[in-house]
């Protein structure tokens, strides 16, 4: 039972529900988010409860080359509350992007998840996503703790036939090397 | 380094205008403004067209928040160059930047002059709706703004040059603005329509707001069921279509003989086919393989609700609520969410069902065996989820608050046993992961605050701290916890322990707006100062960056057709400008400066010309002050009688006013006292002086008779003690002000500036009775703060029969006496500034008129010596009691504290907590210590 709307401003003060319940979901500024709701405002859609509590949200936009194949759908965040969790909302928010990208013409959608995150990496397997390459130190440490290499997975649209944007790079990328 | 550079050109090409302002940026950046300033008004008068130039004069102007002559730069460029396409669009994003929405509309279409482009057509377009939008007049807003939008818009309809989506987007909130909502289904339903394929159901929804909104609940019946088939779990529509029904009921709708029921299909207008629509998606959800979706059986529990409300006898068809929820525990009981879902639903019980109903469902929880201590407990996290739920909704039913005080504790421990028993299901959990028994934790310091709340008995909260601070070794990453551990210090009156466990919260951005009075609300009134101003600081630091902020991003929704996100984003802008918490830190942290501010005697003229603070003005925005607190960040499963109410947050919204209020006026009167040394930003001083309150003493009577009004409403607000809910919002240090008599006194200090007003131009020599009254203030003054003080005395931490007690009012008072003594002493600085140039004065006639005279001092003269000897006798005392408690809490030996009836690990968890509340409470009294020490030192120099 989830209402599924357009993010709006006025949702960013009801965000406790998903911060204050959870430690790894990040608080962005302010300025984070007007940049998306500005540029890409269909693919930023919250999942709200009967009562008004946020549930999660999912945030992303579209970016490529189309001459290169490589105009895409990518993930910036996603997020579900932990009393939310298991009901398959995250699922049902990655469809959305999934389908907003098909519409737009999309070759593939993609996203980058720590690869400590087993749950995480785990849950985009079971959704149709491969891992493309590795990103070396893609997360910056924070409190002494080493960087953090993550994943980028992607999973193939329609538009793609042959699924060739989602073959594995052989080696390793850098952070700098990737658009 | 950059400035020498571009100093290094300037000799070669001396009348290179890229560098010199690069080289005013780099004065900008070292601090140096008015250098800065002047050297590119050099540039500006010139009217550069020069790209370099002009970008880097935007830069410039922009880190020196003048935007509005970005806008003049271009206005400037664009006649000079006048078919350039790249100035003109500069130039509408540059009022864009100041909402210069009238300007906006004409650089659009010139723009689109130049350049026959669509956007820059619907930019203007666009600015014509922010006219409205932000016109004062709606009717203007009505008949001239919107029908010349609509009008633009219609005209590239005809021409058939409509190409994007954002266009038709934009025709839809013009017309929906306009209350066309019959022009705009056949905008959305017609070809334009088509263009809507971004978001996703974009059409559908805007159709189903069009059909509410006009009434049609045949269309709006057969979308919300359609759109329901498609997915029975998207919530929105179940209403839209509940709702409809029971309009076509009320207006006795029937379907035409033949044809189609609407425009949208078939109808549902009887409560049998809406019961059969939604047992079918529930029959759907019960026969699939997959997970099955919740909505379908909460849809089912809502219709009931909504046919009792409408007493309904065909509530019966759909079954017995009891039932229904059982059935609902049984598929979706070990989901977390289980208990919000059912939360809702829980009136449909009648009172006498409530045990029947949680044995029924305890009768659905998998648990093990009984153990030695007479509990069972789950084999699984599903089992224990399911456990969790019973508790919660037991919780929700009020049955934990009839236990008796026996049966609490008895609860407790049941709740203490499945804690640690599921903590085994999370050995293996990361840091940052959550266990899954953490909620039976956070409940069992629920029931201990309930226990302490009813039977007064401290060990109660101690206890509870005992228990989150082990929920917290086990789960450190838990804001649940840290949250209530927060709260529950502040109100035994230690705030130090809040410092950290509110930095690990990691609370940041939007999060200083709405949890931040978390802390504001504590650290002053429990006397950390430090922490206090820090905390003002955090918040306004976040306030000050999003003023600059919102506008990059309305420019940015202008560039990519993001129409609708410009509304919303300047009311964010205004949400967070006019937000309660932004205005109270900014006044907050002004009386904290004044406050701390040691130098009595010097300092108060610069103090409040730093803080650009004026008597006259006022910028709070008292009619439209948004409280943007999260009042329910506390994780909660009361009772409904005992959750927080829409009333609450209203008496909560006006309390946290009238304290703003008495705030903000004494921060004003205390400016007043600095004298005309700040002068008002021009344009104010001007209104001011056309409305002939310019001048000095009005202004002041008006603030004076302003304080005294509110003072009565902040007694009427005291006298009605309001309670809130102990997780919502806390109460504000109004009543405790009232009680504690510093209300009162800081009104009566500031009172006198009128009367020393008097005595300045009447002078010392014919002014006795008005001496006199001086006096009798002085006196009256110094009997109040020796109440304030006296309602201090006692002390703060006690151990009897080896319990510890706080006695965290005692402590406020305390800070009150600080805060009440350092205003008294501003009054007395000003008190002495104005009488030693009268007391020369008047020695100087007298040694004309007689040499041998009687030098007795003035009235006035003597009251005041007087007073100063009291305030330092005050503060003498105070210092005393301060050191005299210090030496106290520091002899507690909490060591000794019999703790040995509990367990030695919940013990020493409770020891842990008790240590953080006797450090916190020396911290406090040294810092109102240290305070006033340095006071005491200024009083000497108040000598006349």
């Amino acid at each position: 039972m989830t209402t599924l709307r357009p993010f709006t401003c006025d949702d960013l003060f009801k965000f406790n529900n998903i911060t204050c319940r959870q430690h790894e979901a990040v608080l962005y500024g302010i300025p984070f988010y007007l940049q998306y709701l500005a540029h890409w405002p269909e693919y930023f859609i919250v999942a709200e409860a009967p009562g008004g509590e946020l549930m999660g949200y999912i945030m992303g936009k579209a970016e490529g080359s189309v001459a290169r194949e490589e105009w895409h759908g990518h993930v910036t965040a996603l997020s579900v509350a932990p009393e939310f969790r298991r009901l398959g909302l995250a699922a049902k928010l990655m469809e959305m992007l999934e389908e907003i990208s098909e519409r737009k013409g999309g070759f593939f959608v993609d996203l980058f998840v720590r690869v400590s995150n087993q749950v995480a990496v785990n849950m985009y397997k079971r959704l149709g996503y491969s891992v493309y390459r590795t990103v070396i130190e893609y997360y910056s440490a924070s409190n002494g703790e080493p960087d953090e290499d993550a994943y980028d997975m992607r999973k193939a649209l329609s538009r793609d036939t042959e699924k060739k944007s989602i073959i594995p790079l052989p080696h390793p990328v850098r952070p700098e090397d990737i658009e | 380094m950059a400035i020498q550079q571009a100093d290094k050109l300037l000799k070669k090409h001396k009348d290179l205008h890229c560098a010199k302002v690069l080289k005013a940026i780099g004065l900008q950046r070292t601090g140096k403004q008015d250098e800065a300033f002047t050297l590119a008004q050099e540039v500006a008068t010139l009217e550069p067209t020069d790209d370099n130039s002009l970008q880097a004069l935007t830069i410039l102007y922009r880190e020196m928040h003048r935007p509005e002559l970005v806008a003049k730069l271009y206005e400037a460029a664009v006649k000079k160059v006048p078919l350039s396409e790249e100035y003109h669009s500069h130039l509408f994003m540059a009022y864009a930047r100041v909402g210069e929405y009238k300007k906006m509309q004409q650089a659009g279409m010139a723009l689109y002059k130049i350049v026959p482009k669509n956007p820059y057509y619907f930019w203007s377009v666009m600015s014509l709706v922010m006219q409205a939008i932000s016109a004062q007049d709606e009717k203007l807003a009505q008949t001239m703004f919107l029908p010349l939008a609509e009008r633009m818009v219609e005209k590239m309809v005809k021409e058939e040059k409509i190409e994007a989506e954002a266009e038709v987007q934009l025709y839809f909130m013009i017309l929906e603005r306009l209350g066309k909502c019959v022009e705009a289904l056949d905008v959305i339903r017609g070809p334009l329509g088509e263009k809507l394929t971004s978001e996703l159901q974009s059409r559908e929804n805007k159709c189903m707001m069009l059909y509410q909104r006009l009434q049609r609940w045949p269309e709006c019946n057969a979308l919300a069921h359609k759109l329901l088939l498609k997915n029975p779990d998207d919530w929105q529509f179940y209403p839209s279509y509940f709702d409809s029904l029971f309009h076509l009921i009320d207006q006795s709708w029937s379907p035409p003989e033949e044809g189609e029921h609407c425009p949208e299909g078939a109808v549902h207008h009887t409560v049998a086919e809406v019961v059969r629509f939604v047992e079918e998606r529930i029959k759907g959800e019960d026969g699939k393989e997959s997970r099955s979706l919740r909505g379908p059986y909460l849809a089912r529990l809502e219709l009931i609700h909504r046919l009792r409300e409408r007493g309904c006898p065909e509530e019966s068809l759909l079954g017995d609520p009891l039932e229904l929820m059982v059935q609902f525990f049984g598929k979706f009981g070990d989901k977390p969410c289980c208990i919000t879902d059912l939360k809702i639903y829980l009136h449909l019980l009648s009172p006498d069902q409530h045990v029947q109903f949680v044995n029924r469902l305890s009768e659905a929880v998998p648990l093990g065996e009984r153990g030695e201590e007479g509990f069972a407990f789950p084999d699984d996290t599903k089992a224990l989820q399911r456990h969790l739920c019973v508790c919660q909704l037991s919780r929700a039913l009020g049955l934990h608050h009839a236990l008796d005080v026996d049966g609490k504790l008895r609860l407790i421990a049941e709740l203490k046993a499945h804690y640690r028993h599921g903590l085994k299901f999370g050995k293996n959990a990361l840091k940052t992961e959550l266990q899954f028994s953490d909620m039976y934790c956070l409940m069992a310091a629920h029931v201990y605050i309930d226990l302490w709340k009813e039977t007064g008995d401290e060990n109660m909260v101690w206890q509870g701290l005992g228990v989150l601070q082990e929920g917290l070794s086990h789960s450190a990453s838990n804001a649940q916890f840290k949250l209530l551990l927060l709260l529950l210090y502040c109100h035994l009156g230690a705030f130090e322990p809040v410092v950290d466990l509110y930095s690990s919260l990691d609370a940041k951005h939007v999060q200083h707006d709405t949890i931040g009075f978390l802390l504001t609300r504590y650290a002053e009134s429990l006397g950390q100062f430090a922490a206090a101003s820090q905390s003002c600081n955090f918040s306004l630091r976040f306030f000050h960056s999003n003023q600059k902020d919102t506008s990059e991003y309305i420019i940015q929704a202008y560039k990519y057709g993001a129409f609708e996100k410009i509304p919303e984003f300047i009311a964010l802008r205004n949400r967070l400008n006019q937000s309660l918490h932004f205005a109270q830190v900014r006044t907050e942290r002004m009386l904290l400066d004044l406050f701390l501010e040691a130098d009595i005697v010097l300092s108060l003229e610069e103090s409040v010309k730093a803080m650009s603070l004026s008597a006259e003005e006022d910028d709070i925005p008292w009619d439209n002050m948004r409280d943007n607190r999260d009042l329910t960040v506390f994780t909660s499963w009361d009772p409904k009688d005992r959750e927080l109410t829409a009333e609450h947050r209203r008496q909560s919204l006006e309390e946290e006013s009238v304290w703003l209020r008495i705030r903000s006026l004494t921060l004003r009167l205390l400016a007043s006292l600095a004298g005309s040394g700040h002068a008002p930003s021009q344009q104010n001083s001007e209104i001011a002086n056309e409305n002939g309150v310019g001048d000095k003493s009005s202004i002041l009577s008006g603030l004076l008779s302003q304080l005294n009004q509110t003072l009565q409403t902040a007694n009427q607000i005291a006298e009605k003690r309001i309670q809130y809910p102990f997780l919502g919002p806390p109460s504000t240090r109004l009543a405790p002000a009232l009680s504690s008599g510093s209300c009162q006194c800081q009104a009566a200090a500031l009172q006198l500036s009128v009367h020393l007003q008097e005595l300045e131009t009447v002078g010392l020599d014919e002014s006795t009775e008005l001496q006199t009254q001086i006096c009798n203030a002085f006196k009256s003054l110094v009997v109040q703060l020796q109440e304030i003080l006296n309602k201090c005395k006692g002390d703060l931490l006690d151990m009897k029969e080896g319990k510890l007690k706080t006695w965290s009012s005692l402590l406020e008072n305390l800070i009150f006496f600080v805060e009440t003594v350092c205003i008294v002493l501003w009054m007395a600085s000003h008190c002495a500034k104005i009488l030693r140039p009268l007391k020369t004065s008047l020695q100087k006639k007298k040694k004309k008129k007689k040499k041998d005279a009687n030098t007795a001092q003035p009235v006035v003269v003597c009251g005041f010596q007087e007073l100063t000897g009291s305030l330092q006798d005050l503060l003498t005392q105070a210092l005393e009691y301060i050191k005299g408690q210090e030496t106290g809490i520091t002899a507690l030996k909490l060591a000794s504290l019999s703790l040995d009836e509990y367990p030695q690990d919940e013990a020493s968890f409770m020891k842990a907590a008790m240590d953080k509340v006797q450090s916190s409470y020396l911290r406090s009294l040294q810092e109102a210590g240290d305070l006033l020490k340095k006071r005491a030192e200024t009083i000497k120099n108040l000598k006349i």
